[in-house]
């Protein structure tokens, strides 16, 4: 099956392309029934581009360089090579498809997810997110994600094209990987493997934690009993982080005789060329986070942050941005609003602190991520601004914004074909470009539809009415 | 006044008929026998003799226990033992209403014998036949002033009997008052007792209705036996039931141990079902239900358990600090006080404080918070006195009573004052010792000898805490580093640091006071020891002691339901005539959609939806334009607002009620209201194949949680399959075969039940059958009264279920959760089962994982009625949302608002009531600011009977309130909090 087959069954002649489903399901109703329904049971990575795809006539939302109206966008070798106007050449042997009347909007990412390292929830066999001990700077997601993951298919339907799958547990849960949602492999999909270091704050209201083990240590290091209090923990960090520049700058004098992978998994954290993203929700795990960052000296991103709006000007003043994973959550505090998690976004904008917004559900509701910045609309941030935490602010914050993140030329061809704004359920994701390739929107809840909606069709005469 | 001073004739008898106590004793006296005169004269005290009702210099004549006279100057009689209470204050003996006086032993191994199958049902303990000497309590209440008290027993649901007992130093026989008086029943189970069912607080209730039921048959099955002429055998044996006869029958009280507003409520409601002649012991939260309260005159027993201050000392704590929580700990301590004003007649318990000395200062601290002295004292002597029986001879110092009494240095509700003596039935038992010297004052030391020297000693402060200087001729005043009173002895001991003096090291001083004078010796550093004596100059005048003050400021906390954050104070108004107007109207009925059109309401109920409708004179009007307006949303399954889910101690409970368990403070309820949510059918959890009862909830938030029921709703019951009820390893079921036996069997057995019955009313011979609601239950779903709504997963359970409701004639109403519904849309549908789905939830578990969004459209195609739910607090507060979820499978947005509306009031056959706007139908709307599907939309106002009960501005208004009085409240806090170089919250701040 390639692509040119699926829009034949999409029957573009008569669509109005107003529900894709809707649409769907009358192609099943009118088509004989015959083995392409159980052909339609899988979900098949398409082929690498080769050969330039024009498309024609939507309204481009570039994200960063604003909206165009009928506008052309020209993709190449898996990269956008052209964004304008109707006047924009079309290169010789481009395929030209005309999406009159539809919006095209850079592929959705989420900051933090776990899509693809964990499939049933209550299954613990099916999960690979949380690694045994309190230090894992070493462990990347990237190796642990399932190509196959039912969730992959469906995140794609609602036009989330790049997740960040995260490790989470400990004190430092891991690297998070930036992952393509198109490939055969993980290693097709992966963005940036090694793309961030995740650190979960310790919390000072907590109960003293468990703690897996006294922390490790090379020559040198400290070794007592495991750390218990909020001090002590906050400490425990902070030997750590020292340790490991010890062991950089000893690595870098040439002075690092055996190699320790959890240290030298540090080092493009402590370089700042990766953030580390620090799970903070109350003032004072933000506040304090904010004062250690300072003082580590590395790129702050604090996720989390339902207490943000009451540290705003710090965020503000020390320009650290946020990936808000609350916005569908309830009130913390009984005295708040009941839109205390809705409206944040709009507090912090007003604030002007800089701000992702994320799933806050986990991978097996990645698909919801659009809703998650939507329901920021319904409570007065500006629809823009919704669509720039889910794109260019996750990519930017997260360091793939010279990828993905917005429509510009040079940048890959990630995007999204709709009948309106993403972020709402009332339109839809009609296609979607995953580095050029036109990919298959088929999921296992479509492929379930399909195979059910047969089965009424078969047994509809022997309905009850 | 002549008359007054002699001892009337009666008197004498009447002491006489009660010292015959002492007269009957049953046992014999080994060793020599202890005749004390047993009469004592109490003089020159001020004599309290009743609230309200005060005699100064009064004297008090006991004689045998009993009081043979009081009055103004009387002379004591020759003879009596003379007690000079000049300066002293003297209360009618203190009575607990409901004191732990150690009853709460378990005996090891359980209890033994024929006493009921379920071992939180100790009807048969008695607190007469366990009563046992526990000197410890006995003591410590007795140091607070009370002389008499009920015991009342702690373990079980229902507990056993209380006594009302003395609190002498008598053997027990000689202490019970009032023996097995009242029974007593509390809904928190005792774990040591053990037992799994109940586990719930519908659970529990249920086993009430049970029980007290049971006991009714147990009388007549008894009767029956004894008939027969002992012909048959006789019913299974229970003390328990046996116990409780008196009880059901309205002749013995039982006494309700709540913890919570709610539980008051649930007692008050079971004792009417049962005619039971109730008694409360309450919990402090009383003045929550004050307007309840009032009017009721049923006894009601109130702890002075007053919270501790949450600790507020840092920003990030203060923030974190609840309105609830503050307001409670402000409010708390005037409880007495508003059910005194209130006009509901209570009593006051030391029980529910943490330690017994929390008594007094919490007495004194209900008293500063407004309740009247004679309030206090009236709750603590003639209101329990008449409650228990003993008022002829308790509660009020009166010729004839027994002479227990509480002597005290001052006024013991205003003043911080000490407990000097107790007297119980003529004994007087110490509790303070009276201070038998008081060296403070300004002393003039002079030496008699050589080495000795001449100085001016000072001593001041509280007589147990005595502290001074000393200065010698010439030289700086000295603080004493220690002062000791040896009282009996009359011995006064000082030490200070000699070295000011050219000593070199620390002086000590002994002396032996009498009067003015003191005789003694020093020890001076240098070895020697001077004698000296002296002369008090000039006596002591300390402050008068201090009166117990308010001590936090006035704050305006305005009575709210719930007493929560965002309660209300008072129900929205319900206008006659309410019009919207010019709005986008979803009828969600045969009008369809309407644009700028109007919704007219008339007394809560919708009247008219069309375009241009007239307004009516007077009526209220509400511009809409540019809206749209939708029916409250409707869920049909959550767990919202009840203090417990799931009663897991039986696989089979239908027995039990949600409706039992509902709760009007959950703060979610407000939520739903601002997401649109106006209707919910608060369901059983999922741990058994036949749970409970399932309740409809109206949001009527600020009612009371019956009012929250919908009234005539028809009635459903939880069942579950797959995972949840399975996974109770030593339960069984284990497997979805052993799910769908127990329910087969358990329908048998209802059938064998059934025809028990039907054999009775037949023949009516041999022991009656007893009534068995969990078989009734049963019954009813059989006969179709009770609808089964089926918590379920994957197709191959729901599908077996479908057809065993076929083979016994039940009706499944609803399946609920139906991840896997789409696997058999079609056979849901010829079985007319509705499905109430989630729009997108899946994969959390493996029966979960084939979730597929566009379930409710595969139904829709199939017919089905098809709903949508939360079973989520959370996710109910945006039904609208999960309803706009369903548009991208293909479903049209009158169909996909129906699944949270219309369909959803189909599916649990509430439709006649509400779901639509249509004309007879309940005026419960939501307004919007667009289109409800929207992700972009919200809800501006949401009505709920033709009354408002969520509206973006009072939203506004009802939080700047909160911020108010949480900002007041912690500078109350703060400034309570007694200030102290350790940190503010070292001591809990006292309201």
């Amino acid at each position: 099956m390639n692509s040119t087959d699926r829009r034949t069954d999409r029957a573009p002649a008569r669509s109005m392309w107003r529900r894709a489903a809707a649409a769907f399901a009358v192609v099943l109703a009118a088509a004989p029934l015959s083995g392409r329904v159980a052909e339609a049971q899988v979900t098949i990575p398409t082929a690498r581009q080769s050969q330039p795809v024009a498309l024609r006539g939507a309204t481009i939302h570039t994200i960063t360089k604003g909206t165009i109206a009928n506008g052309t966008i020209v993709l190449d070798n898996g990269r956008i090579i052209a964004v304008g106007g109707a006047d924009v050449v079309v290169p010789r042997g481009a395929k030209v498809v005309d999406v009159t009347g539809k919006h095209i909007y850079p592929g959705l990412i989420d900051a933090y997810s776990t899509v693809g390292i964990t499939e049933i929830g209550s299954v613990d066999v099916s999960n690979d997110i949380t690694e045994l001990g309190d230090f894992n700077p070493n462990v990347r997601a990237e190796v642990a994600v399932n190509a196959e993951s039912r969730h992959i298919g469906t995140s794609r339907s609602a036009g989330v094209l790049v997740a960040f799958s995260t490790p989470d547990g400990g004190v430092i849960s891991g690297l998070s990987s930036a992952m393509s949602l198109e490939g055969w492999t993980w290693e097709e999909m992966s963005m940036k493997g090694a793309a961030a270091l995740n650190v979960n704050w310790p919390d000072p209201a907590g109960r003293p934690r468990r703690f897996g083990g006294p922390p490790p240590g090379g020559p040198g290091a400290a070794r007592g009993p495991a750390p218990k209090t909020y001090a002590e923990q906050v400490q425990a960090l902070k030997d750590f982080f020292a340790e490991a520049r010890a062991y950089r700058d000893a690595q870098a004098a040439g002075q690092v005789v055996r190699t320790d992978v959890r240290y030298a998994s540090m080092i493009p954290a402590l370089n700042k060329t990766i953030p580390v993203v620090v799970a903070a929700n109350t003032v004072s795990q933000i506040n304090d986070a904010m004062t250690w960052a300072k003082a580590e000296g590395v790129r702050l991103v604090i996720r989390g942050g339902r207490d943000a709006i009451h540290v705003a000007d710090r965020l503000k003043a020390e320009n650290v941005p946020v990936i808000l994973t609350s916005t569908m959550d309830a009130p913390q505090r009984n005295y708040e609003g009941y839109d205390g998690g809705y409206n944040a976004p709009a507090q912090l904008y007003a604030a002007g602190v800089r701000f992702a917004i994320a799933g806050g559900s986990g991978g097996l509701y990645t698909y919801r991520l659009p809703w998650e910045a939507g329901v920021a609309v319904a409570f007065g941030l500006p629809e823009e601004e919704a669509l720039k935490a889910v794109t260019i602010n996750a990519a930017e914050f997260m360091g793939i914004a010279d990828q993905v993140g917005s429509l510009e030329v040079g940048k890959q061809a990630t995007l999204l074909i709709t009948s309106g704004t993403p972020l709402n359920m009332t339109s839809d994701v009609i296609q979607a470009y995953i580095q050029g390739r036109e990919i298959d929107m088929n999921d296992m809840q479509k492929q379930f539809f399909k195979k059910y909606l047969e089965k009424i069709r078969q047994q509809q005469g022997r309905i009850a009415m | 006044m002549r008359a007054s001073r002699t001892i009337p004739a009666l008197a004498l008898w009447l002491a006489g008929a009660l010292g015959a106590q002492q007269a009957s004793r049953l046992e014999p006296v080994t060793g020599l026998r202890d005749n004390g005169t047993g009469y004592h004269a109490l003089v020159g005290a001020r004599v309290v003799t009743a609230p309200g009702q005060a005699i100064d210099s009064a004297t008090v004549v006991i004689r045998n226990g009993v009081i043979t006279a009081v009055g103004r100057n009387l002379a004591a009689p020759a003879g009596a033992r003379v007690w000079d209470l000049k300066g002293l204050t003297v209360y009618p003996g203190f009575i607990d209403a409901h004191a732990d006086l150690g009853m709460d032993a378990v005996p090891q191994g359980g209890d033994v014998g024929p006493t009921h199958w379920n071992p939180q049902v100790r009807a048969w303990f008695s607190t007469t036949s366990n009563l046992k000497d526990d000197s410890t309590r006995r003591v410590a209440l007795r140091s607070l002033g009370f002389g008499a008290a009920l015991a009342v027993p702690h373990q079980g649901i229902f507990r056993g009997t209380a006594s009302v007992v003395n609190l002498s130093d008598a053997g027990v026989r000689e202490r019970v008052l009032r023996a097995d008086l009242v029974q007593t029943i509390g809904f928190q189970r005792s774990f040591l007792l053990g037992g799994m069912y109940p586990n719930s607080t519908m659970g529990t209730t249920a086993l009430m209705r049970q029980t007290l039921m049971d006991a009714e048959w147990y009388i007549r099955a008894n009767a029956a036996y004894e008939a027969s002429g002992r012909a048959v055998l006789p019913p299974e044996r229970s003390e328990a039931l046996g116990a409780l006869a008196s009880a059901v029958q309205g002749k013995q009280a039982v006494l309700f141990q709540t913890e919570s507003e709610e539980e008051y409520l649930r007692a008050h409601r079971l004792a009417t079902e049962y005619k039971l002649v109730p008694w409360f012991r309450g919990n402090g939260t009383e003045y929550r239900l004050i307007d309840v309260l009032k009017g009721r005159t049923q006894p009601l027993i109130v702890p002075l358990n007053f919270p501790d201050a949450p600790d507020v000392s840092s920003p990030e704590l203060a923030l974190n600090a609840s309105l609830a929580t503050m307001r409670h700990w402000y409010q708390a301590p005037t409880n007495p006080a508003q059910l005194a004003t209130a006009g509901v007649p209570f009593a006051l318990t030391t029980d529910g404080l943490s330690t017994l000395t929390q008594f007094l200062p919490n007495l004194r601290l209900a008293v500063s918070r407004g309740l009247a002295a004679d309030k206090a004292l009236a709750a603590l002597t003639t209101i329990p006195a008449g409650w228990l029986g003993i008022d002829r001879t308790h509660g009020t110092i009166a010729v004839g009573k027994v002479a227990n009494l509480v002597v005290t240095d001052g006024d013991l509700f205003t003043q911080d004052a000490s407990v000097r003596d107790v007297w119980v039935q003529g004994t007087r038992y110490g509790v303070t010792r009276p201070p038998q010297i008081d060296p403070r004052g300004t002393w003039t030391i002079t030496s008699t000898d050589a080495d000795g020297f001449n100085a001016t000693l000072r001593l001041e402060g509280p007589i147990n805490r005595i502290r001074g200087t000393i200065e010698r001729a010439g030289r700086r005043e000295l603080p004493l580093a220690g002062v000791r009173v040896i009282a009996e002895t009359g011995r006064l001991e000082v030490t200070f640091n000699g070295e000011p003096l050219g000593y070199e090291g620390t002086v000590l001083m002994s002396g032996a006071v009498s009067g003015d004078e003191v005789y003694g010796w020093t020890s001076l550093p240098n070895g020697t020891d001077p004698t000296f004596k002296g002369t008090r100059t000039e006596a002591y005048e300390g402050p008068a002691r201090g009166t117990v003050a308010q001590r936090v400021p006035v704050i305006d906390l305005p009575f709210i339901r719930p007493m929560i954050e965002f309660g209300r104070a008072s129900v929205p108004e319900q206008p006659s005539l309410l019009l919207v107007r010019n709005a986008t109207v979803w009828t969600q009925g045969p009008q369809g959609r309407l644009e700028n059109a109007d919704l007219l309401v008339r007394a809560g109920k919708v009247a008219q939806v069309g375009r241009n409708l007239t307004a009516p004179r007077g009526a209220v009007i509400v511009d809409a334009t540019g809206k749209h307006v939708t029916p409250g949303l409707i869920d049909p399954h959550t767990h919202t607002g009840v203090s417990s889910v799931n009663e897991s101690g039986f696989a089979i409970v239908p027995e039990v009620r949600m409706g039992d368990a509902l709760m009007h403070n959950d703060i979610w309820m407000y939520r739903q209201l601002a997401g649109g949510l106006t209707m919910q059918m608060v369901k059983h959890g999922s741990a058994n194949p036949i749970g409970g009862e399932n309740v409809f909830v109206k949001n009527r938030w600020g009612m009371l949680p019956d009012e929250y029921r919908l009234e005539n709703a028809p009635r459903t019951v939880k069942f579950a399959l797959g995972e949840n009820p399975k996974r109770s390893p030593n339960r069984y079921p284990n497997t979805r075969m052993g799910v769908q036996e127990i329910i087969r069997d358990h329908f048998n057995a209802a059938r064998d039940y059934r025809r028990e019955w039907q054999r009775w009313e037949r023949e009516k011979t041999g022991i009656p059958p007893r009534r068995d609601l969990r078989m009734e239950a049963l019954l009813d779903i059989l006969d179709q009264k009770l609808l089964v709504s089926s918590h379920g997963y994957r197709a191959d359970e729901f599908l077996a279920l479908v057809r065993l409701a076929e083979e016994f004639g039940f009706r499944i109403q609803t399946l609920q959760h139906g991840v896997e519904a789409y696997k058999i849309a079609t056979e849901l549908k010829n079985s007319g089962v509705a499905a109430v789905v989630w729009s997108d939830w899946g994969a959390f578990k493996l029966e979960s994982y084939d979730a597929t969004s566009y379930n409710a459209r595969l139904l829709m195609e199939a017919g089905v009625v098809t709903s949508l739910h939360s079973d989520n607090a959370e996710i109910s507060t945006r039904m609208n949302w999960e309803a706009g979820k369903l548009l991208r499978s293909g479903v049209d947005e009158i169909q996909a608002l129906s699944t949270v509306t219309n369909q959803a009031a189909r599916a649990i056959a509430i439709q006649d009531r509400v779901g639509s706007l249509e004309a007879g139908k309940d005026a419960d709307f939501v307004i919007w600011n667009g289109n409800p599907l929207s992700q972009f939309t919200r809800a501006e106002q949401t009505w709920v009977d033709g009354r408002r009960y969520f509206s973006l501005e009072e939203d506004a208004r009802t939080r700047e309130e909160i911020a108010r009085q949480r900002a007041q409240l912690i500078q109350a806090i703060l400034a309570a909090a007694p200030a102290s170089g350790t940190g503010a919250t070292a001591t809990p701040a006292r309201p």
